[in-house]
């Protein structure tokens, strides 16, 4: 089941040089596979977890997550 | 696959490759007269399959490891512990059901060892339902 929230997180890694799906779940304290998974938008990553990706690419929490019904 | 992905595979081929043969053993000979299902021979297949599950699981998992990057290795995080915590409930109300359901050969005259056996069965439905559930779930997303 589509989960109602869209991300921009493929993009945004492409942004910032690349960034490899495995550097990102480096960054935040995950596995690469869930990292996919919300990529993917099969799984919602709790609030804390949405800011530490978020504040990795510095920008704010509604530039990579948004509620998409 | 995340390592424990690899985890939950191992455990289900471990447990049904030792268990299946154990229980294979055990009500395949039910048919002749030198099934060992109430008897002492259960205890000795039992530790066989025992010791070979253990022997198993051991050298798959080192061999997962191996084949994992470090940083797969590392503590389960928040993704991870939830399909734990929901395939382990799933688990849970399996072997609460094949429990009740243990009345079942207890009404039909099964005692002692032969009930030990029926209730290693429940144990080993919601071991292996345990994997399963983590599996898809870890296929699926969560």
């Amino acid at each position: 089941m589509a989960l109602p929230i869209v991300n921009h997180i493929r993009r945004l890694r492409f942004e910032h040089g690349e960034m490899t799906q495995s550097a990102l779940a480096e960054r935040i304290g995950m596995t690469r596979q869930t990292v996919a998974a919300i990529e993917a938008g099969k799984y919602s990553p709790s609030l804390e977890a949405a800011f530490r990706i978020a504040h990795v690419f510095g920008v704010g929490l509604d530039d990579v997550f948004q509620w998409d019904e | 696959m995340s390592f424990r992905e690899k985890s939950a595979w191992i455990t289900l081929v471990s447990v049904l490759i030792c268990f299946g043969a154990y229980f294979a053993e055990l009500f395949g000979g039910l048919a002749s007269d030198q099934h060992h299902f109430g008897g002492l021979g259960s205890l000795h297949l039992l530790l066989l399959s025992v010791l070979a599950l253990v022997a198993l699981q051991v050298i798959l998992t080192i061999v997962a490891a191996l084949t994992t990057p470090k940083a797969g290795r590392g503590l389960a995080d928040e993704r991870e512990r939830l399909i734990q915590l929901r395939s382990q409930s799933l688990g849970y109300h399996v072997l609460m059901l094949l429990a009740v359901g243990l009345f079942a050969p207890a009404f039909f005259g099964h005692r002692g060892i032969e009930m030990a056996n029926f209730a290693l069965l429940a144990v080993v439905i919601a071991t292996l339902t345990v994997a399963v559930a983590q599996i898809v779930m870890f296929r699926r997303g969560v």
